[in-house]
């Protein structure tokens, strides 16, 4: 049985890359993946739980990476936002979403709302509006840009949203 | 924010991590990590290691007992819990519980387990498994273990009756006759969100009467409250209307209702009766589906 210690040797994937590094027992794994990977497309918004900027996918499910420690992530696959569109290539399907609805304003949610909405479109490729409203109030846009955030997502669906949402929203 | 220094162990076996709690008494156990990993953060507890349990497959079961019910392991993860088949069918009420929880991140990773061990008096299983008379089963050293009634696990805010170096093992449930009824009710801020007030029940009616009931309220004091009054009212009775809204108005037990910005103590009091009253409909409504 291996006791406590201050150091871990931890191996992940990331993205389809293999990074293997010594971390401390307290580091967020967060800070092991902006900081020791130097992927800083995750964010880090509030610190708390509460915002889900840090949201990424932990062997396909969503999770807060300021919620989990680094060491916990040994021997799993992760995937942040970088793994969208690899650099060099054009957006995914979803990023132009994001683009053609505008549904970014300061941007800081953006990684953690794509990380989740791709998420749920690979669960339920066609979700209606109360799904994906309900699946994204882990993630927090402080510039309360919701509505087109939602039809961004109806947009990577293949939905319909020249109409706007407003009204299935209330039915 | 930066945890204090920390040490990390991630044991094979049950029978390990019981050991190492036990040789590091200031070790606690890590599963789902969704509320100690704030704790550490913020620095509000004196940790110096942490025994990760949250990949032990022994905790991690959903089976199915011999007289119908279910016993749940402990690092069974929210997302398990609300998606299970065997959960759906024996007790949906729990499905239900575990898929209204906080957010799809939180319930992706938070488990059963530390729920209840955290037991913060808004949290929703705590009630929900005093009003199902649920019994917590315990790992000790080695292949020891013993058995708590939730009704006794519950002591008081963030506090249970583990003892230091064990942990939760499991949550076994009795199965729902079709003379039995659940109700949980909550008055929350919107969906999946902090709960004001709440109401679990259970009950067994006999023939017309009310013949057993546990009613238990949520957010109002130390621990989830069982509502002796109510429940003594409800006996014998009909389960009318009438009958209900002069049950609620029973002196109330164990309450010591906090205001915040969201409510008033006198606010949650007055709706935790409105919500008694619900989920004791809802629970009878269940008992009058046909057998």
């Amino acid at each position: 049985m291996n006791d406590p210690e201050t150091t871990h040797l931890v191996e992940v994937q990331i993205n389809g890359e293999r990074y293997e590094r010594a971390v401390q027992a307290r580091e967020l794994l967060v800070h092991f993946i902006r900081d020791t990977l130097a992927l800083k497309g995750t964010h880090i918004g509030c610190d708390t739980g509460n915002c889900g900027a840090c949201t990424v996918l932990v062997d396909g499910q969503p999770m807060k990476s300021c919620m989990m420690l680094a060491v916990q992530a040994d021997g799993l696959s992760l995937e942040t936002v970088e793994s969208l569109s690899p650099a060099g290539e054009e957006l995914s399907d979803l990023q132009k979403a994001f683009n053609d609805q505008h549904a970014v304003q300061c941007g800081w949610c953006t990684p953690g709302m794509l990380m989740q909405a791709k998420a749920l479109l690979e669960r339920d490729p066609d979700p209606d509006v109360e799904t994906i409203r309900r699946t994204l109030k882990g993630n927090i846009c402080r510039c309360t840009g919701y509505v087109n955030i939602v039809r961004a997502v109806q947009q990577a669906a293949g939905q319909d949203v020249s109409a706007g949402i407003q009204q299935e929203a209330r039915a | 924010m930066l945890a204090r220094p920390l040490k990390y162990a991630r044991p094979a076996s049950v029978a390990e991590a019981t050991a190492l709690l036990r040789s590091h008494p200031g070790a606690r156990p890590l599963a789902g990590g969704q509320s100690i990993v704030n704790v550490l953060k913020l620095r509000a507890a004196e940790v110096d290691a942490l025994i990760d349990i949250s990949r032990l497959e022994e905790l991690r079961t959903i089976a199915a007992t011999p007289d119908g019910g279910l016993e749940l392991g402990a690092g069974v993860r929210y997302v398990e819990l609300a998606s299970a088949p065997l959960v759906r069918e024996r007790l949906p009420i729990v499905a239900d519980v575990a898929d209204g929880l906080v957010d799809v991140q939180v319930r992706n990773r938070g488990t059963l387990g530390g729920n209840i061990c955290l037991n913060d008096p808004t949290s929703n299983f705590p009630p929900l498994l005093v009003a199902l008379g649920a019994t917590i089963r315990i790992a000790g050293a080695g292949a020891e273990r013993r058995s708590v009634p939730a009704g006794d696990f519950f002591v008081g805010p963030y506090r249970c009756a583990l003892e230091p170096g064990e942990l939760v093992h499991s949550v076994v449930l009795a199965p729902l006759g079709g003379d039995e009824g659940v109700g949980y009710q909550t008055l929350q801020l919107a969906r999946d969100s902090w709960a004001l007030a709440r109401a679990a029940v259970w009950l067994r009616r006999d023939g017309d009467a009310i013949a057993d009931a546990r009613v238990v309220l949520g957010c109002l004091g130390p621990r989830p409250a069982r509502q002796g009054a109510i429940e003594a009212a409800l006996l014998g009775g009909g389960g009318g209307e009438a009958s209900v809204s002069a049950a609620v108005a029973a002196p109330l037990e164990g309450i010591d209702a906090v205001g915040d910005s969201h409510a008033s103590p006198e606010y949650r009091v007055e709706m935790a009766r409105v919500y008694a009253k619900r989920a004791i409909h809802q629970a009878l409504a269940q008992t009058e589906a046909p057998a």
